[in-house]
């Protein structure tokens, strides 16, 4: 398992310094003098110039990705041209924000599919089994950003239970404003899930283990809940895992349509504006967010599933 | 049993919200009570489109600062609430013109800095002036300050503002808007020279209370301003981006003040939800289509003409503007000096005489491309003008980009049509600065080069009397037209709602002044 470990982080640290990489070449690739476009237009050419130099945009590509790294080595991410804050402190102060909403999107998401499967799944065939069928693919169908903006419409400005906008304060206040964006976000996940689940656990409720066990006359809901779960929600960890870079692009728009601050804002705002430290920053802590879920998701499986380990 | 919904003495929607805040507070410990407890006073929350970057006005990137930074500083003047332009007297308890290049004014005695700073002098006065104008600053707002050359400092309270030269837009730009704000020298020396994203002291009505970085700025009353009272005791400035949002939340109570879409216009004529209102007000943008005078295929000054009288300005405005705006006579909006009341092509299409002028430049199969904004609002503009083009034979291929790439349009070479918009402050001068020889390739994409159009844009930045530099600005603007170059299409509108507890106070083109805002 230690072994698998370390291969497995390594890995995923190598993946993270390709897609480094890849985003610092294509956002020089992006056409737009960055300068301009951050000064506008009553910048002097002097002060273009000094920010030029200020952002090393005067070194070769090479250079300037060496310089980028030596930064990095240093936990460096650079500093916010229009601010001058540090970029590890801007990032930082957005990131809590969407993780919030995607670990609550996940939660809430994961509970709910895993029980709708599991309960079509112990009841097959039954009208049960087909209207949750009929649920779940409508939730996988639903385009997130139109059930946030039905949500917003509904819940917001029609009923008013909860806030449209915003982040909120205090541990409440933020709960309650996160309903709403993860209810748009996790909506399609509870379809997926669902379905994931019920097929997973029709595969391993025709073992011969769970035949066994019925055999041995233990009750249905045990073996379905002590049993056959346990094994049938394994995919799960891997589809949460995978579906972290999903649920990291679904919080651009939502935290758009909410308003709310994050990551998914920050990167769009950078972009726009050609920040390109901001924009790396950004990019660095999402991706690297994204391959460490991948990477805690196999171990779990590998954990779990010891298969899972002998076959790498 | 039938149940009478809508009968019922308490309604479904108070009942279920009733019966939801209800649970929630049985189920909810003292947190979210004590929070709600917590916020005390009124307070007013405003829509923002941007989020503040800076609280040092010689950094400032423009209005969504300038809203921060207006209520929390003094300047000598401000603008004055209304729909005319104006300024009015602010920290300066006197301020007048001695002669040409000389102002002389007198700080009021009551205002002080916060953080043990001191009160105002004038040395803050000539400091936060000419450390805008100061090469190490590095200050992109320096174009603002035009001829000013520094402050001469006569008592504690007392001083001189010199210019190398007259020059008309201090009194409407310099001192009223983001170079005029003062800051405390003491206190700007102390933090090293420049102020980063938190205030190191402040003046006005109001404090920064607390930024949450892409949320939202809370604004509270300064327990020692001596000043007029202002009538809220809390603003919350939100940065929301996008419009549709911006409607959405102030539908559901939770802004009091937004600018919205000029989609929205007709609905919030029929009604503006929870007794609220809307106000149309003019702008200071200005749209148009431009014409690269340097590409081959833009050389025939027939073929401009043809492109200008074709374009049907009135269609444009219906389709992509929903008729909410009006048509524009050229770079200066109503209101200002120098704006026209008529251009020289009228806003409807001449088709006749479009075609006319094409078959008069000899040309044949014309094929040009049109570079836009990837807004809705330009790629609508754009259809139609490829539309009405293509009446007199011309064809048209969109190029949609983005912002970025679209910024940088200057650097662009195979640039041909163009459809643009600029932003402006209320001085004409900052109109025609983007359209000077010396602009040619970096902001006038058209590479329009007319010396007397530069001798005009000079000499009426210096010249104080209002009815010629009036005159100067509209020859200015005939020339533009006559070079063939420009379409013009629209000054566009602000059209902005606001709750049925508030006062607004806005520019006449309907930014806000946010320390101005009363209670109804």
């Amino acid at each position: 398992m230690f072994i698998y470990t370390v291969k497995r982080f390594a890995l995923a640290g190598l993946i993270l310094i390709v897609a480094v990489t890849a985003m610092f070449l294509m956002i020089r690739a992006v056409p737009g003098d960055p300068v301009s476009i951050m000064l506008g237009p009553r910048a002097t050419p002097e002060l273009k110039a000094s920010l030029i130099a200020q952002m090393a945009l005067d070194q070769p590509i090479w250079k300037q990705l060496l310089i980028y790294y030596g930064g990095l080595l240093r936990g460096d991410l650079g500093i916010d041209v229009f601010s001058g804050r540090s970029v590890v402190e801007i990032v930082f102060q957005q990131l809590p924000y969407t993780l919030e909403m995607i670990t609550l999107s996940v939660v809430w998401s994961a509970t709910l599919g895993i029980a709708l499967g599991a309960y079509a799944a112990a009841n097959p065939n039954t009208m049960i089994d087909r209207i949750a069928a009929a649920v779940s693919v409508s939730f996988v169908a639903a385009p997130a950003f139109v059930v946030a903006l039905l949500a917003l419409l509904i819940f917001a400005v029609q009923l008013q239970w909860f806030p449209a906008i915003g982040a909120g304060e205090g541990f409440w206040g933020r709960l309650n404003h996160l309903v709403l964006p993860s209810f748009a976000i996790g909506l399609s996940w509870v379809g997926y899930i669902a379905r994931l689940v019920r097929a997973s656990m029709l595969e391993v409720l025709g073992e011969g283990h769970i035949r066994t066990a019925r055999a041995f006359g233990i009750s249905e809901r045990r073996i379905i809940m002590s049993y056959a779960l346990r094994i049938a929600i394994l995919p799960v960890f891997t589809v949460i895992g995978v579906g972290m870079g999903f649920l990291l692009s679904s919080a651009v728009f939502t935290e758009i349509v909410f308003a709310r601050p994050g990551i998914g804002k920050l990167v769009i705002d950078s972009i726009t504006t050609r920040n390109y430290p901001v924009v790396m920053g950004t990019v660095l802590v999402s991706t690297g967010l994204f391959v460490l879920s991948t990477a805690i998701a196999d171990l779990l499986n590998a954990l779990l599933d010891p298969r899972a380990r002998s076959a790498k | 049993m039938k149940l009478e919904w809508t009968k019922a003495p308490m309604g479904r929607r108070n009942f279920l919200k009733t019966a939801t805040a209800l649970g929630a507070s049985a189920a909810l410990p003292m947190g979210f009570a004590g929070q709600a407890m917590a916020s005390e006073g009124s307070t007013l929350r405003v829509r923002s489109y941007g989020d503040m970057s800076t609280m040092d006005p010689a950094h400032s990137n423009g209005v969504f600062d300038e809203e921060i930074h207006a209520s929390v500083y003094n300047k000598l003047i401000q603008y004055k609430p209304g729909s005319e332009w104006g300024w009015q007297l602010d920290a300066a308890s006197m301020i007048e013109q001695a002669d040409p290049t000389h102002i002389n004014f007198a700080l009021r005695d009551d205002i002080g800095f916060t953080n043990g700073h001191g009160a105002m002098t004038a040395e803050d006065v000539k400091f936060s002036f000419e450390r805008i104008i100061a090469d190490e600053t590095e200050s992109p707002n320096k174009p603002d300050m035009g001829s000013f050359s520094h402050v001469e400092v006569t008592g504690e309270r007392e001083g001189t503002i010199v210019l190398n030269e007259p020059f008309a837009p201090l009194w409407s730009i310099a001192l009223p808007y983001i170079t005029g704000n003062i800051v405390s020298k003491a206190a700007t020396e102390a933090a090293g020279g420049r102020i980063g994203t938190d205030p190191v002291a402040e003046s006005g009505p109001y404090l920064r209370a607390s930024w949450s970085p892409k949320e939202k700025t809370v604004l509270t009353r300064n327990p020692d301003w001596k000043g007029d009272a202002p009538a809220w005791d809390n603003i919350e400035i939100l940065p929301i981006d996008d419009e549709n949002t911006a409607e959405i939340a102030f539908e559901a109570g939770e802004l009091d003040f937004t600018r919205v879409s000029l989609g929205s216009v007709e609905r919030y004529r029929a009604g503006v939800p929870n007794g609220g209102t809307l106000l149309e007000n003019p702008s200071l943008f200005y749209v148009w289509l431009g014409m690269n005078l340097d590409h081959p295929k833009l050389q025939n000054p027939l073929l401009r003409q043809a492109i200008q009288h074709a374009i049907d300005v009135p269609s444009i405005l219906e389709a992509a503007y929903f008729g909410a705006v009006e048509p524009s006579t050229g770079i200066i909006a109503p209101g200002l000096a120098g704006h026209r009341e008529a251009g020289k092509v009228a806003p409807a299409a001449d088709f006749a005489r479009a075609a006319e002028l094409l078959a008069e430049s000899g040309e044949t199969n014309v094929t040009l491309t049109l570079d836009v904004l990837n807004k809705t609002t330009f790629t609508t503009t754009a259809q139609i003008i490829q539309a009405t083009l293509a009446g007199i034979g011309i064809t048209v291929e969109i190029n949609v980009l983005e912002s970025g790439a679209f910024w940088d349009s200057g650097n662009n070479e195979n640039l041909q049509l163009v459809l643009n918009r600029f932003s402006m402050t209320p001085d004409p001068t900052y109109a025609t600065a983007w359209f000077t020889t010396e602009q040619a390739g970096i902001w006038n994409w058209e590479n329009f080069r007319n010396a007397e159009f530069d001798q005009l844009h000079a000499d009426a930045a210096r010249e104080t009397d209002l009815a010629k530099r009036a005159e100067m600005y509209i020859r200015a603007q005939d020339l533009m037209e006559e070079s063939g170059a420009y379409r013009f299409i629209t000054h566009e509108a602000t059209p902005v709602v606001h709750s049925s507890g508030i006062i607004p106070a806005l520019r006449p083109d309907g930014l806000t002044l946010l320390r101005y805002f009363g209670k109804s």
